[in-house]
């Protein structure tokens, strides 16, 4: 077991990626919390939910990767699917 | 020394290409190194009154305009060609060099031209020029890859060419000015979707992640940088205000990111995101209000930097490993501590990480989408925004450097390599800091000044607040990416995309024009050439031979003589007519006979 955890590199260690997943958590909330102390000027009504940036980042994203995932049922072929034509 | 002051800036880095073949070793690369900055010094010294007309037939053609616009491209391409020669000081091949001057000359050429016609003649001869940069790989697969760029940039400029053409016959001007979407014509599209090959927009987009990752590894750094920027610069130019673009950048910058996420190789997820940058600007474009347009420029500076520097990056990853699958690579971030970091500014800033050059190019982007109050738009940008952090800012990063270890541990990149990278890095974060010198060479800088912060107290403190929603925004991207990371595990395949109505659609074309013309070809060839042909053929061969053995025959037979087999009268007589081998004899004994027939019929 030590032997394995010295082979380890720094952000392959379990340690180290417990620590980054709550820094991230932690990035994530301070952001909303930030919220609360600034006023910002909005061009749309939908900017004035709280949190809207995060979860339109949120959604945004989850969305594009399921339709990724969706479209590569169809489109993702073998590396050599071209091969053939020549 | 005004022939000096009214030299295209392009005409330095072509002229200068002749001249790299005599050079050898390590002065070639600074010879090239200089050049580009050489370059640089003489647009920053171009007078705005300066020009220079040739005469090409009944047209003059004008290859120098000076003002703000061509003059800010002209700095970043100038700058961005220093970057890369840098990063290439490994490379030894001068057709690499020769190539690459004369891509990065003609893109000056087109930027500086003032008439179109000059403009579609360098347009042509940056997509002959940046082949050399594809097939450099030497590979089948860039082989064949460079062969599709090259038909594609040959349908894209034939387009250009039909509607430079239809313009110049209607209007009898061959100046390049702004079109007016109200009054446009059939020649005024041609040249848009001219254009637009160039830019990547749908659906003309496939030939640049099909091309570019098959790239050398400088070749890569420098074809990232060029083609789709000139286009983004001739359609601010030619088309701004052009509503249909604003849709076209947003499906671009959408388009690119589902595309990324599919994709396993490296270099191609970077040209996705190519493509997803490069839709921001053919929106703004779009938009084209003067913020908008100065926006798409800023954006367009930046964008070349960061993108550089992500191709810079991955290019250090393959020169080292040879790979470029995700699925082959992961862990790298033990030995190529440096790639890595500067790939990381690279990915912050295409990201628009607050600090970073992105935040304060693409702003002016979105915040102009927002006060046009063009609600869609905003929110296909902004969704852009998110998604591309998703892709480039940490799918790139993460699979190539993290991710799973695969036990490579090649050495660092080389030193030169590092000092493009370093170079490049510096501007991604200073013009995220201190934006106003970019702002200042903007063509309506006070515009922009006026509208954007730009003091770095400005940005990051007296608008705390946006700096606040883009944190949000990109931390829940990143959240979503980790969350979700077991669905996006790489997989060793590739993404059916829009060329594949070229590279297998045709396949079904030519299939149909296969068996169609082949069937009538196989058809004559059987009919005529083996059939009509051989019996004509042995009309004229043995034809006199067997009217005389009408005659003949009953002699031979009387006279008991044998007649079949190879040994026989009648294939000894025939040989005898075809090789005209006659006895004297039997001539004579035949002229006399024919001199008798004649006088019983004519006396």
């Amino acid at each position: 077991m030590s032997e394995t955890d010295i082979k380890l590199g720094y952000f392959d260690q379990p340690k180290t990626k417990k620590m980054l997943w709550r820094l991230l958590w932690a990035v994530c909330i301070l952001s909303l919390l930030l919220e609360f102390f600034v006023h910002r000027k909005n061009h749309f009504d939908m900017e004035n939910f709280f949190g809207f940036y995060g979860v339109l980042g949120f959604i945004a994203c989850s969305v594009s990767i399921l339709v990724a995932k969706a479209m590569g049922l169809f489109l993702k072929k073998e590396e050599d699917y071209y091969d053939d034509d020549k | 020394m005004t022939m000096i002051n009214n030299l295209p800036p392009g005409l330095i880095l072509i002229l200068g290409a002749f001249l790299v073949p005599l050079l050898s070793g390590k002065a070639k690369n600074w010879y090239v190194i200089a050049l580009p900055l050489l370059t640089f010094w003489h647009i920053s010294q171009l007078d705005m009154a300066a020009s220079l007309v040739l005469n090409l037939a009944d047209f003059q053609l004008e290859t120098l305009r000076v003002d703000k616009w061509s003059k800010a491209f002209g700095y970043i391409f100038t700058l961005s060609g220093f970057a890369a020669f840098l990063y290439g000081y490994y490379e030894k091949r001068s057709t690499q060099f020769v190539s690459a001057l004369l891509y990065i000359g003609s893109s000056l050429m087109v930027v500086f031209a003032k008439d179109i016609i000059t403009l579609y003649i360098f347009w042509e001869l940056m997509a002959i020029s940046s082949v050399y940069l594809i097939l450099g790989s030497k590979t089948q697969k860039s082989y064949q890859a460079s062969f599709r760029y090259v038909m594609v940039h040959i349908f894209g400029g034939l387009v250009l060419l039909a509607g430079i053409i239809l313009t110049i016959h209607q209007t009898g001007s061959i100046s390049f000015e702004a079109f007016d979407p109200d009054m446009a014509t059939l020649g005024t599209w041609l040249i848009l979707i001219g254009f637009l090959v160039n830019a990547a927009a749908l659906p003309f987009s496939s030939w640049l992640p099909d091309a570019y990752p098959e790239a050398t590894v400088m070749g890569g750094v420098i074809l990232s940088a060029y083609t789709s920027k000139t286009a983004v610069y001739v359609l601010i130019r030619g088309f701004a205000g052009w509503d249909i673009l604003i849709l076209l950048g947003c499906a671009m910058s959408l388009y690119g990111i589902v595309y990324a996420l599919l994709e396993n190789d490296m270099r191609r997820i970077l040209a996705f995101s190519i493509i997803n940058q490069v839709g921001f600007m053919v929106c703004a474009v779009g938009i084209g209000t003067p913020l908008a347009l100065n926006g798409a420029m800023a954006h367009a500076f930046c964008c070349i930097i960061y993108i550089g520097l992500l191709w810079m990056s991955a290019g250090a990853v393959l020169y080292r490993t040879g790979k470029s699958k995700c699925t082959d690579l992961g862990g790298l971030y033990n030995t190529m501590p440096w790639t890595l970091v500067f790939g990381c500014v690279g990915a912050m800033a295409i990201s628009a990480v607050p600090l970073t050059s992105g935040f304060t190019s693409k702003t002016i982007i979105i915040a102009e989408a927002a006060n046009s109050h063009m609600f869609w738009a905003w929110l296909a940008l902004e969704i852009a925004s998110a998604g591309v952090f998703l892709h480039a800012g940490i799918k790139f990063p993460y699979f190539v450097f993290f991710a799973k270890d695969k036990g490579l541990r090649p050495p660092e990149a080389p030193k030169s390599m590092l000092a493009g990278m370093a170079f490049l890095s510096f501007f991604c974060i200073y013009l995220g800091m201190f934006p106003e010198r970019l702002y200042n060479i903007l063509p309506d800088a006070e515009l922009v000044k006026q509208a954007m912060p730009y003091t770095f107290y400005d940005i990051y403190v007296h608008h705390f607040a946006h700096v606040v929603t883009q944190i949000q925004l990109l931390a829940f991207s990143a959240l979503v990416f980790f969350l979700f990371l077991p669905m996006l595990k790489r997989t060793n395949t590739i993404a059916l995309d829009f060329d594949w109505f070229y590279r297998k659609g045709f396949g079904v074309i030519h299939l149909m024009i296969d068996t169609g013309f082949n069937g009538l070809n196989k058809w004559t060839n059987r009919t005529i050439a083996l059939g009509l042909t051989a019996k004509l053929s042995a009309y004229f061969k043995d034809g006199p031979a067997r009217l005389c053995m009408i005659a003949l025959k009953p002699v031979w037979e009387l006279s008991g003589a044998k007649i079949d087999g190879p040994d026989g009268m009648e294939t000894r007589f025939l040989k005898k007519f075809r090789t005209a081998y006659f006895s004297v004899g039997s001539t004579a004994i035949f002229t006399l006979v024919l001199f008798l027939v004649f006088c019983f019929f004519f006396y």
